[in-house]
């Protein structure tokens, strides 16, 4: 009897463990949360998208139920326990600028059971251009004082490439709704931007002017410094865990293949050898082996090898057009093509699967769903949907089921990393 | 009396015609030097300067030569692909001989040629572009193969990057799913 029970708790542990399975965290009973702003904050356009940006970070942490209605009211003012009497939390919020011009937010936010403040913080800016930073700490502050699992991809970077032309893209930086953008790189095409390290504090891109070349640049010195350049085509895939090697798509001979990097020994070590395309590779399983898109059956799917070895393994078996993935651990999410029209539009969904189970999890149900990046804790997923001539940002919680799409301006994004 | 008197004219006679002619010799004046060249100081402000529309004959051959490329470059066909695929349909072969007898031609032999690929929109991240850098390699293989020096061609793919029309149609689709070129002097 002991041992059965063993067996069947041993199990559902396993289960619970793999999200590629549609286990969904019990999220019945989200603790609401209400807005308050106060009279005397900034209106207008930041104003607006100040208070759009918290309830839609509060919404996409999964964590609370926030109330769509932001009403208005003094930091300091009685709480109306009538009109919150099913509400947990309450937020009220002032932004203003401070008589040096600096932008500044006052966040309190209640307890209306107790009535006591949970957290009381004053932020800062001085560029208020970078308004959604304030938003994005606020509603993590939150978080952590409620002891709520982490949501630290609210406060990270994206960084993304836009085509401003032909043969012109930029590379942008952003907050994770790319509502704060800072251009990086301008003029000429730059492609394939990719984040060096967890830090973010630089990124590979590949200069198309000429000779296709590799770029490092540091963000915060502003320095940009050449790692090497290639014929055909040169894209850095993925970074080791480490830093110090990268996975390119190299085609020295128009022949684009697999290639790993090592930046300390500057030894290049070619990893793929088919005669078609072989490319998008990225680390699995701590670095032991790789995953890429490979034509080698006639159409793009995916599949994983160990480095220096010819075996090659099939990862993905449905679906007729699979590419554009993105791992974590031993996760794979990618963008399957599940039409196949050259005269019209196309569905691209978005799958999640996993080197370690046969599972295989459908993410989105229509439109075109493309560019999948996990979060540096692997627990949500970034991409872009076109749906209907409107284009938006998603954002999926993998543990919570729950995914998130919201309007998206910015005009034709080549590549974008998280 | 009249003796001293002939004595005197006779001395006077020989003093005026007894004289001869006197070269006068005009001494230099004393401590002066002989006169020697001055060292001349090229003087080249002015020189050389051309008017406008004026061509020194080097000048005018570059131009002439960009001329002839741009007019050979716009002579060359695009080469057009099926949806996802990076072989050459057999209705292309004709405009693939047209290119290699174009890029033959002793007037274009001195360019090099720059073989773009290019996508429509369907494709996504690095396979996109993949797709456009196999299809240049598979025009680049054709010419070869039509007599086109390898080493003139070189090949790049510009995924979706560099669209010539952005209507979503099926029409403006084909028309992006191409390969076309540029010459290089």
């Amino acid at each position: 009897m002991r041992s059965l029970i063993l067996l069947v708790c041993t199990t559902l542990f396993l289960f619970a463990s793999d999200m590629t399975l549609e286990i969904v965290k019990d999220v019945g009973n989200l603790p609401k949360i209400a807005i308050e702003v106060s009279p005397g904050s900034i209106t207008g356009k930041i104003g607006q998208k100040f208070s759009k940006l918290l309830l839609g970070d509060l919404e996409v942490t999964s964590h609370f139920d926030a109330l769509p209605s932001v009403h208005i009211a003094e930091l300091s003012a009685p709480i109306d326990y009538a009109k919150y009497k099913d509400t947990a939390y309450l937020l009220r919020y002032k932004l203003f600028y401070d008589d040096f011009g600096n932008l500044e937010a006052k966040a309190v936010v209640y307890d209306i059971k107790t009535g006591q403040p949970l957290l009381q913080k004053l932020y800062r800016l001085r560029d208020k251009e970078r308004y959604p930073f304030i938003a994005h700490k606020i509603v993590y502050d939150l978080n952590e004082a409620l002891h709520f699992p982490d949501v630290a991809f609210l406060k990270s970077f994206v960084i993304f490439a836009k085509y401003t032309g032909p043969k012109r893209s930029d590379i942008v930086l952003s907050d994770y709704t790319l509502t704060y953008q800072k251009t990086i790189i301008h003029g000429g095409l730059n492609i394939f931007p990719k984040w060096a390290n967890k830090e973010q504090r630089a990124f590979y891109y590949t200069d198309m002017q000429g000779r296709p070349t590799l770029y490092r640049v540091d963000i915060y010195k502003g320095i940009r410094t050449k790692i090497l350049s290639g014929a055909g085509m040169l894209v850095c895939s993925d970074v080791s865990e480490d830093g110090s090697k990268l996975l390119l798509t190299m085609a020295p001979e128009a022949q684009p293949d697999i290639y790993e990097y090592n930046l300390y020994t500057h030894a290049l070590r070619r990893v793929t050898r088919y005669p078609g395309i072989d490319v998008n590779g990225n680390y699995i399983e701590e670095g032991s082996r790789v995953v890429f898109v490979s034509d080698r059956l006639g159409n793009p799917t995916i599949f994983a090898k160990k480095i220096g070895s010819t075996a090659v393994e099939r990862i993905v078996y449905h679906g007729k057009n699979n590419s554009a993935l993105n791992s974590y651990g031993h996760y794979i999410v990618y963008s399957s093509r599940e039409t196949d029209n050259a005269f019209g539009p196309n569905t691209f969904n978005l799958y999640l699967t996993s080197t370690t189970s046969d599972y295989i999890r459908r993410l989105t149900a229509n439109g075109v769903n493309i560019f999948p990046r996990f979060s540096s804790d692997g627990e949500t997923v970034l991409f872009i949907k076109e749906f209907k001539r409107q284009t938006g940002l998603g954002v999926i919680r993998l543990k919570y089921n729950k995914s998130y799409v919201f309007p998206l301006y910015t005009g034709k994004i080549q590549s974008i990393d998280w | 009396m009249k003796k001293s008197l002939w004595f005197t004219l006779f001395v006077a006679a020989f003093l005026i015609t007894g004289c001869a002619k006197k070269t006068i010799e005009i001494e230099a004046p004393e401590g002066s030097a002989p006169t020697t060249q001055e060292q001349a100081i090229e003087v080249n402000e002015g020189s050389g300067i051309k008017s406008v529309g004026e061509m020194s004959e080097e000048s005018m051959t570059q131009e002439e030569k960009l001329r002839q490329m741009k007019m050979i470059e716009s002579q060359a066909k695009k080469i057009y692909f099926d949806f996802d695929k990076y072989n050459i349909r057999p209705d292309q072969m004709p405009r693939v001989e047209y290119d290699a007898q174009l890029f033959n031609k002793p007037e274009a032999k001195p360019f090099g040629i720059k073989v773009e690929g290019n996508c429509d929109e369907w494709g996504t991240d690095e396979y996109n572009y993949a797709l456009g850098l196999k299809r240049a390699k598979s025009v680049k293989d054709a010419l070869a193969a039509r007599g086109v020096d390898p080493k003139r061609m070189s090949i790049i793919s510009y995924g979706e990057s560099n669209p010539v029309c952005t209507e979503h149609t099926k029409e403006c689709w084909a028309k992006n799913r191409r390969v076309e070129f540029e010459l290089i002097p």
